[in-house]
């Protein structure tokens, strides 16, 4: 008989059936096909996280030889990525040097235009947008955040009744950010600035939870600034461009005022409301103020973050 | 329904559905979240460092026209001038110069140009204590009334500084006090606000509460 011929119906036991072989074969690959489908969003990854880039260590363990190849890295992926060739540089603390700001409210007549120099100086996302400095508007005779507005609109200021508190990083003492930074992505240098190496952080947000003065930003999506809007003249710790799930804030333009130059809020200030300088220097602005000036606020002075940001009024 | 048959057909189904979803995943079937409206790019004036004016010696030194400062081009040497006062005892501003605005000081205590310039010489300033000094060396002059103000300048205190804090690294620029301060009406002028924080959502401006004063 032939029946002795037909194939078993069923795999006999430890054998593979050609039937089940194709039809295992048909779940797999549509199943890979699939997994790659899913993956579809890579094809727009662009920038490759670089292996040096990955194996980079933290920003003090680097030797200044690793420091430049850093630096010219980041240049490397600057330029590709906005055809500007950049100058970065590793500004290191000045010796004998504690930056201090102060800032007279009695002068600052709440016309923002710190908050714009400060995003051109420091290469902001400009969409989605990140300011490091808001202006605070509060009805005269109070200092009540609560009673503040950032996003007055008025045809002209100062308006009357009012007055305006611009709050930007305070550089604390005592920063509670740092305290809570779990891979140590942000530290306070030696010049009083605190610092973050956005190519250690993580971005849990930690930081921005911890501090009381909503100084920190995070950049949500990838930041995205105009070619002909970058500033070329970047540093490591400051001005250069960040990538997206990294924190960022005010650092006292660290590639302006470590070359002894004045920060760029404090330069476009038409009101001369913005002093800054090192307050170790007898002869500086900041030490004239703090030594003549009757009235101090270190904003949530109760807080114990010992501000180097100091508000005051005069006549 | 034999085991056999069972895992057939579970096989077919999960092959079925990797297959929709390799199909889903790779047309972007649900697509992106839709885009908020793009933020216009900020004008430049807003950043630009100039100052709220330009003094006579800022106008000097950028070559300017200074043909306002050249007094004996229309005035003559050696002749008194009389001001006219109206019944208030204000100085009325002739037309030759209208564009100076007699806003100094309050209660119309410093209404007289000679005050400040000097009769004898309209090129020169005077102070109350009758120095005499060039339009450019205002500051002088300026400071012979306000005091406390004049000594806060001269710290570096009072004013718009731009360049260096640290000297050894270069200069420091001082601005004076008529780069910001129109001498004939001095109180700072207002002016329009740069654009504020972009609203994450449209909601969060108009669900704001509403500030005391406002309408």
């Amino acid at each position: 008989m032939a029946d002795a011929n037909l194939p078993a119906s069923g795999p006999a036991s430890g054998e593979t059936s050609r039937r089940s072989f194709l039809r295992t074969s048909a779940v797999l690959a549509s199943g890979i096909a699939a997994l790659a489908a899913s993956l579809a969003p890579l094809r727009e990854l662009t920038d490759y996280t670089a292996v040096e880039k990955f194996f980079q260590k933290h920003y003090k363990e680097l030797t200044p030889d690793e420091m430049k190849q850093v630096l010219e890295r980041i240049a490397r992926e600057v330029e590709k990525q906005y055809q500007v060739r950049p100058h970065v540089r590793d500004y290191k603390p000045l010796d004998g040097v504690e930056f201090v700001y102060c800032l007279n409210l009695t002068r600052c007549i709440g016309c923002r235009k710190c908050v714009h120099a400060c995003v051109a100086e420091n290469n902001q996302s400009r969409d989605p947008e990140i300011q490091y400095i808001r202006v605070l508007k509060m009805p005269h005779g109070s200092l009540d955040v609560e009673k503040a507005d950032h996003n007055y609109a008025p045809a002209s200021v100062p308006e009357k009744g009012f007055f305006y508190m611009p709050v930007q990083c305070q550089q604390c003492k005592n920063p509670p950010c740092v305290k809570v930074c779990p891979v140590r992505a942000t530290w306070q240098e030696s010049d009083g600035i605190t610092v973050i190496d956005y190519d250690w952080c993580i971005g849990c947000r930690y930081c921005e939870a911890a501090c009381p003065y909503f100084a920190r930003r995070f950049n949500w999506t990838k930041p995205s600034i105009p070619k002909e809007r970058l500033n070329p003249e970047m540093s490591y710790l400051g001005n250069r461009p960040r990538r997206q799930g990294v924190m960022e804030k005010c650092h006292f333009c660290i590639q302006r005022t470590r070359a002894g130059r004045y920060p760029a809020c404090l330069e476009v200030c038409p009101a001369g409301a913005r002093k800054f300088g090192n307050v170790l220097d007898p002869e500086s602005e900041v030490a004239y103020i703090l030594r003549t000036k009757r009235v101090f606020i270190q904003l949530k002075e109760e807080v114990g973050t010992s501000p180097r940001f100091f508000y005051y009024f005069d006549v | 329904m034999t085991e056999a048959a069972k895992g057939q057909w579970v096989l077919s189904l999960l092959s079925l559905s990797f297959l929709g979803l390799g199909v889903a995943f790779w047309s972007d079937l649900w697509g992106h979240t839709a885009k908020s409206p793009p933020i216009p790019l900020l004008d430049t004036n807003f950043i630009s460092t100039a100052t709220a004016r330009m003094s006579a010696a800022d106008l000097v030194k950028s070559g300017g026209d200074t043909s306002d400062f050249d007094c004996y081009a229309c005035h003559e040497r050696n002749k008194p001038l009389k001001l006219k006062l109206n019944d208030d005892g204000d100085v009325v501003v002739p037309k030759e110069h209208e564009n100076i605005v007699m806003a100094h000081g309050r209660h119309h205590r410093n209404n007289n140009c000679f005050n400040c310039h000097d009769e004898t010489n309209l090129e020169l300033l005077q102070t109350r204590d009758g120095r005499h000094l060039k339009i450019v060396e205002s500051p002088a002059l300026c400071g012979s009334c306000h005091g406390p103000t004049y000594r806060d300048w001269e710290a570096g205190v009072h004013g718009r500084t731009s360049g260096y804090w640290k000297r050894e690294l270069g200069a420091i620029d001082r601005k004076v006090c008529t780069s910001c301060h129109n001498p004939h009406a001095p109180a700072f002028p207002s002016r329009q606000p740069a654009p504020g924080p972009h609203p994450l959502h449209p909601l969060s401006l108009s669900a704001r509460p509403a500030e005391p004063g406002e309408k």
